[in-house]
């Protein structure tokens, strides 16, 4: 399988990576910039071992290919260049895998690829790109992805699965990829959405009088929201999700509160504005997202003022 | 009329320059560190006002230095009250009259304890303004003092004398004949502007641009509102309807003190200020989900903060 890999930043570059370290024909779409800084080798730092090695990186998405996948790993308010760079490199035979965050994305990419050329997709890595260096830090390095119509998967997705099993990611092809989507939304809106209105770890919520009440009152709203789109995770994936998120004393923060306090760009319209708008589509009301996403926009807005 | 301020801040300091101004026998009690800035370089007041000055004022560091005093103005914050009240009790003599100006109600409870009620008269400030790098005073425009008796009798001579002394020294406002009212239409101003600034993190005009920002700060409003009536305070409908406008104003620069003091790592006055107005909603039964989210925003912050964790 010919793989082309949109950026070579935190998640693309580390899935790539180990991809490439497993054998896989591995391309990196990537920036000029981005492209001299990889001439000495793209570097992880990882417990899993670290890694330096030579990349094959292309600046135009109609170079070196065909492709028969094309992995985005863009952040969602990036989509739209993203799409224009791999738009070259999407042949007839070819399947984009979107890792991004949320469900806004599939829309976007099926209208301009056509649904059949899109698969589902999602990354479980804790990744950060520091100094050109990719900093593994977590123990899970996991991605997913598989067939959104639940049918039998297409050879280019049993090849990707074949591939990742060598490269010591975890996970691969998913027979449900749409609740695994909806199960890692639930998780991300409800941390993000509280870290965020909060600003603190889900720890220092809970010291709060309500901490625990407002979290859990969260991940319901997210839960009615995913159950209405017929993707209910369950009582077991709910309390997998409740319990990570109240933890005592947990330092665990979403990067999404990172970015807030570096006054970086977030994905505020994709994490927990389109969860608000399926809800509202649903009936099914939503107060503490409301809070939270409000919260989201009065720091983009004074962002945008540079504040 | 012999008046001691505990605090030279923004509000205290402000209001004691201008009565010193103005030839009133003011005395500021004051920590040893900032008494020593302040008789160094004497209380520095900024302000569009009365343009700058330096004012060589009376600074002690005791309190039963300079006493007995007819008006003690207690000009601290909510969290600083039981120093406060352990800093002035020494110039608390048979006829001095305490005038809290901190922001919510929960002080009173604390001051009629410890001094008698009869002794603790009401008090606000609607002084705008904050303390620069080298502790200047830069106000910022509103001069507003409203205090008066609780129990809506008479007003005792020390309270007479004093407004006369503001009226002397240009501060608008004084004597009220309905404090506690004011001291309930100042509280939901506060309530609601500090809760929102302190947990949306920016000015009214940063969070009219939410596409819910306007509706959830009228909605804050209009718990603090309902609290306030269920008290048997229930603001007019000018008044709210005053706070609304300059609440929900589009490219509003207003902004409540305690996201500055969210931003520099220090303390709020969370409890005193939304906290307790969350206490009373609960206790009458009136619905506040918007000041719960608040309340849990800024506890959250208390948490971070005393663990070390902001940065």
């Amino acid at each position: 399988v010919k793989l082309l890999i949109l950026g070579a930043g935190a998640i693309g570059g580390y899935v790539g990576g180990r991809l490439h370290q497993g054998g896989a024909d591995v391309t990196f779409l990537v920036r000029p910039a981005r492209q001299q800084a990889l001439r000495d080798g793209l570097v992880i730092k990882s417990p899993k071992g670290d890694i330096i090695q030579k990349v094959k990186t292309v600046l135009e998405g109609g170079e070196g290919g065909p492709y028969d996948v094309v992995l985005l790993t863009c952040k969602a308010y990036d989509l739209g260049s993203a799409i224009a760079a791999i738009a070259p490199a999407v042949g007839a035979n070819t399947t984009v895998v979107p890792l991004l965050n949320g469900m806004r994305h599939l829309d976007v990419l099926d209208a301009k690829f056509g649904k059949d050329r899109v698969a589902g997709g999602l990354a479980r890595v804790g990744v950060a790109m520091v100094d050109g260096t990719i900093l593994h830090t977590s123990p899970f390095a996991a991605i997913s992805f598989g067939e959104r119509d639940g049918k039998p998967p297409r050879q280019a997705l049993v090849e990707l699965d074949a591939a990742v099993k060598k490269s010591g990611v975890d996970g691969g092809l998913h027979g449900n990829i749409v609740q695994d989507l909806w199960d890692k939304w639930i998780m991300l809106c409800s941390l993000a959405a509280t870290n965020c209105l909060m600003r603190g770890s889900s720890g220092d919520i809970l010291e709060a009088d309500e901490g625990r009440t407002i979290v859990l009152e969260t991940v319901d709203e997210c839960h009615r929201t995913a159950a209405a789109a017929g993707c209910d995770p369950g009582e077991k994936g709910l309390q997998t999700i409740r319990g990570f998120l109240t933890v005592k004393g947990s330092r665990f923060t979403a990067s999404m509160l990172h970015d807030l306090e570096k006054g970086a760009m977030v994905e505020a319209d994709q994490i927990v504005g389109d969860m608000i708008a399926r809800a509202k589509k649903a009936g099914i009301s939503t107060p503490n997202l409301r809070m939270a996403y409000a919260h989201l926009q009065v720091y983009l807005a004074r962002r945008a003022r540079a504040g | 009329v012999k008046i001691l301020i505990l605090g030279a801040g923004a509000v205290g300091g402000y209001w004691g320059a201008r009565l010193h101004q103005a030839g009133i026998d003011v005395t500021f009690l004051l920590r040893e560190k900032r008494a020593e800035t302040v008789r160094r370089n004497g209380l520095v007041v900024k302000s569009p006002k009365t343009g700058d000055v330096a004012l060589p004022v009376k600074v002690v560091t005791k309190a039963n230095d300079g006493g007995p005093y007819d008006v003690i103005i207690l000009a601290c914050k909510g969290y600083d009250l039981g120093s406060a009240i352990a800093a002035i009790a020494p110039a608390v003599g048979a006829n001095t009259t305490i005038v809290p100006i901190l922001n919510g109600h929960m002080h009173f409870a604390t001051l009629d304890g410890r001094f008698g009620r009869e002794k603790v008269a009401g008090g606000l400030a609607r002084i705008g303004g904050m303390l620069g790098p080298n502790g200047e005073i830069l106000h910022s425009g509103a001069s507003g003092v409203s205090f008066g008796e609780r129990d809506g009798k008479p007003p005792r001579a020390a309270l007479v004398e004093l407004d006369a002394a503001c009226t002397k020294a240009g501060i608008v406002g004084g004597l009220n004949p309905d404090i506690n009212q004011d001291l309930w239409d100042k509280w939901i101003m506060l309530g609601a502007i500090a809760s929102m600034c302190g947990a949306m993190r920016g000015t009214v005009g940063d969070i009219m641009e939410a596409d819910e920002g306007g509706a959830i700060m009228a909605e804050i409003l209009e718990e603090c509102r309902a609290v306030a009536a269920a008290e048997g305070y229930p603001p007019s409908d000018k008044v709210v309807g005053e706070i609304r406008a300059s609440l929900t104003q589009k490219g509003g620069k207003s902004v409540a003190s305690i996201l500055g003091d969210i931003e520099k790592g220090g303390a709020v006055e969370a409890r005193s200020i939304v906290g307790d107005m969350l206490a009373r909603a609960r206790k009458f039964g009136v619905a506040a989900p918007n000041l719960r989210f608040a309340y849990a925003h800024l506890q959250t912050y208390e948490a971070r903060r005393a663990r070390g964790g902001l940065k």
